[in-house]
């Protein structure tokens, strides 16, 4: 399923995944921890990711976490996904803002 | 314990069974977690119980078989709902319920809490045959004929850890009704079933297959007019088996049975079935009157007792009280006993997000089943929930004990009672988000007296081709599309689930998001300037043809 990246001016990659335990979506971070908010998520250049990909994807399930790939952000503080999907599960649901991932800890 | 009105009574063989499956269950989970299981290979063991992982968390699914619980069980879905999930459950239009913010080391602690009240998770998802769904109401309609229950429970008997079938080409869907009033969108389902009384009192069977919606929507075809009741399950598992032979395994949207239908033709499928029936031991399938009367002896009857003047009482109440008279017009249906109705309660609040409900209401609509109807709920296959059993003279107290609740909403049938995916704030598949332009929807026609002079109309919403909000079924069918990450959405019109079924027409180019309630808006209008007299939406519709709603839809101004 692996698509071309093809990133606008502007933009940068982020790795997301589920964590396993509880299926929350989590956010790469310089150092090798995953976060719930994109906002500490690690921006990479499109000539490193795929390097980082494949050693993060190998270290998933030591990390707890499932489904990793990488996605478009404007790299931006905090960076915003390009796509609706990637907003949404960066964000949180857009029908219950009582859940918005910005308001936890 | 005393056996439930509306369901099997569950026994020791059921009971134990249940647990052991979950131990076997929680053993796959610790193998997971401690990396002896790669995801990989877990996900076809979590899917068979029934836990997906979404966007956002696991989502666990929980089966209510042919939509039918008592209140001890969804009082614990509503408790379920405060303690693992984040306060609400949604109801689905498979008659069942789903949580979405599911942690996977809690599942076994939910599983055996819902084992206490006899439910689970079995066959919820995979390629199986899944929860058989049935009439909403079944055992309560005037206008039904036999009472599906008995024959649901009989197939979910058969169908649950079948093992010929659990490892089908795809997943299965099976629906009974046995009422002339389809209700239950049998010609949109694998297999579905129409049950009447023979000519000698027995039921007979009407078997559609290969109906389905997804990306190639397919209208069920006849496969036999009527299948006497002793052979109902051989017919079955020939049907299957011809399916589990022969159905595609290459190409996962190639993979349902409807598309073996259509490339062999229904003539042809018949023949393989009736090969499949000429050397299989039917003597081994057949279903007794024995047999299933000792089933029919697992479902309490609900004894029903009204004072003489029910009906009068309520005529009067209905004189009385105008927005009560426009609830009991639309969220009421006939029941076969004169002193009882059937009362619909709307999942779908104006502006709501549809069938979802909080586990407070949850618990409320225990509490309102065991007062006024013998503790008993149906999931409809249309997100909302029925009280299959109300007295007449006690029907104003119920609309009053919902409404406390914000369950009073006039609008079954109408354009509010909107039927939506999960979609892109949920689901993983998701091209768009549904719920977002339901409530829109919901909040642009939330006066329920103009619901009412619009009439019958029913608008469905699915995030992507998958369907799971019924587009096509839909008389108005709104599809989600993704065109360089926005969302788009497809309009269709002329879809129907019941004795008409028809597929929808898609009307043009899909619309952006943000005009698409207005395009909605101007088919309303177009069609409520050029109905005549008695029309509904679909009446007009058919007269007047599909082009002056794609003109008022595509109308720029
Ligand atoms: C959120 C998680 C869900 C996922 C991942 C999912 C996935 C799918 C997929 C892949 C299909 C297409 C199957 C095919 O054509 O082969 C489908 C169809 C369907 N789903 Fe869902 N679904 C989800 C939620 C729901 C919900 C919430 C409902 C009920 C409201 C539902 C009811 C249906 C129905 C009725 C169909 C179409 C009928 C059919 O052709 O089988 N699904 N689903
Ligand atoms: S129709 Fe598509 S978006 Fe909606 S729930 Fe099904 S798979 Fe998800």
């Amino acid at each position: 399923m692996k698509r071309p990246v093809r990133l606008e001016p502007g933009q940068k990659l982020v790795l997301t995944a589920n964590r396993l335990l509880d299926g929350r979506i989590v956010w790469w971070c310089e150092g090798g921890t995953w976060d719930l908010h994109i906002g500490r998520a690690a921006l990479l250049d499109a000539d490193e990711a795929e390097a980082v990909l494949a050693r993060v994807v190998a270290e998933a399930q030591r990390d707890g976490v499932v489904g990793v790939y990488d996605t478009a952000v404007q790299a931006a503080v905090p960076p915003e996904p390009v796509t609706v999907r990637e907003k949404i599960r960066a964000h949180g649901p857009t029908v219950h803002p009582e859940f918005a991932v910005e308001t936890e800890q | 314990m005393s056996i439930p009105v509306g369901h099997y009574q569950y026994d020791r063989v059921d009971r134990d069974f249940l647990q052991a499956r979950i131990a076997e269950f929680e053993g796959q989970v610790n193998r997971r977690l401690d990396g002896t299981l790669s995801e990989d290979e877990f996900k076809p063991l979590r899917l068979m119980n029934g836990l997906y992982l979404q966007l956002h968390a696991y989502m666990l699914r929980v089966a209510i078989p042919y939509g039918i619980l008592d209140s001890r069980q969804l009082r614990k879905l509503g408790e379920i709902a405060r303690r693992y999930d984040r306060d609400y459950g949604h109801f689905t239009t498979r008659q069942n319920i789903q949580f979405n913010w599911i942690r996977l080391e809690d599942t076994p602690d939910i599983l055996r809490e819902l084992a206490e009240v006899d439910m689970h998770a079995i066959q919820t998802s995979g390629n199986c045959i899944r929860n058989v769904t049935a009439d909403e109401y079944a055992g309560a309609a005037a206008d039904e004929l036999v009472d599906p229950r008995v024959h649901a429970e009989v197939l979910r008997q058969w169908s649950t850890l079948h093992p010929e079938f659990t490892f089908l080409p795809r997943k299965f869907k099976i629906a009974i009704s046995g009422s002339p009033n389809d209700r239950v969108a049998a010609r949109f389902h694998d297999i579905g079933i129409l049950a009447r009384p023979g000519e000698d009192g027995a039921p007979v069977f009407r078997i559609f297959v290969g109906g389905g919606l997804g990306r190639t929507p397919v209208i069920g075809e006849e496969l036999f007019d009527s299948v006497r009741e002793e052979h109902l399950l051989a017919t079955l598992e020939a049907i299957l088996r011809v399916y589990n032979a022969h159905g595609r395994r290459d190409n996962i949207y190639k993979a349902r049975i409807k598309i073996l239908v259509q490339a062999i033709g229904v003539e042809a499928y018949r023949e393989a079935v009736e090969a499949e029936l000429g050397q299989m031991e039917l003597d081994r399938y057949r279903l007794t009157p024995e047999a299933v009367a000792a089933i029919r002896a697992r479902f309490a009857v609900p004894l029903l007792e009204a004072p003489d003047d029910a009906d009068a009482v309520l005529t009067q109440q209905r004189r009385d009280d105008p927005l009560f008279d426009r609830w009991v017009r639309s969220n009421t249906h006939v029941h076969r006993d004169p002193g009882h109705i059937i009362a619909t309660i709307s999942l779908k609040p104006a502006g709501g997000i549809p069938g979802d409900a909080t586990s407070a209401q949850i618990g409320r609509l225990a509490d309102l089943a065991d007062a006024y109807s013998f503790g008993e709920i149906r999931i409809t296959h249309l997100q909302n929930v029925v009280l299959g059993h109300v007295r007449k003279d006690r029907l104003r107290d119920l609309w009053l004990g919902l409404s406390e609740v914000g369950l009073a909403e006039a609008n079954i049938g109408l354009i509010g009672d909107i039927v939506a995916c999960p979609g892109l704030d949920y689901c993983a598949l998701a091209n768009a988000r549904s719920i977002p332009i339901a409530q829109k929807l919901g909040a642009r026609f939330a006066d329920t007296a103009l619901q009412a002079e619009i009439g019958a109309l029913r608008i469905n919403i699915s995030g992507c081709i998958n369907a799971c909000g019924h587009h096509h079924a839909g008389h108005i069918g709104l599809l989600g599309v993704d065109k360089r990450g926005e969302e788009f959405f497809q309009l269709t019109v002329g879809g129907q689930a019941e004795n008409g079924a028809a597929i929808g027409t898609i009307l043009g180019a899909a619309l952006p998001e943000d005009e698409t309630v207005d395009a909605i808006a101007r088919l309303v209008d177009c069609y409520l300037g050029r109905r005549e007299n008695g029309e509904t939406f679909l009446d007009t519709l058919t007269r007047l043809g599909h082009e002056p709603f794609r003109e008022a839809a595509y109308e720029t101004v």
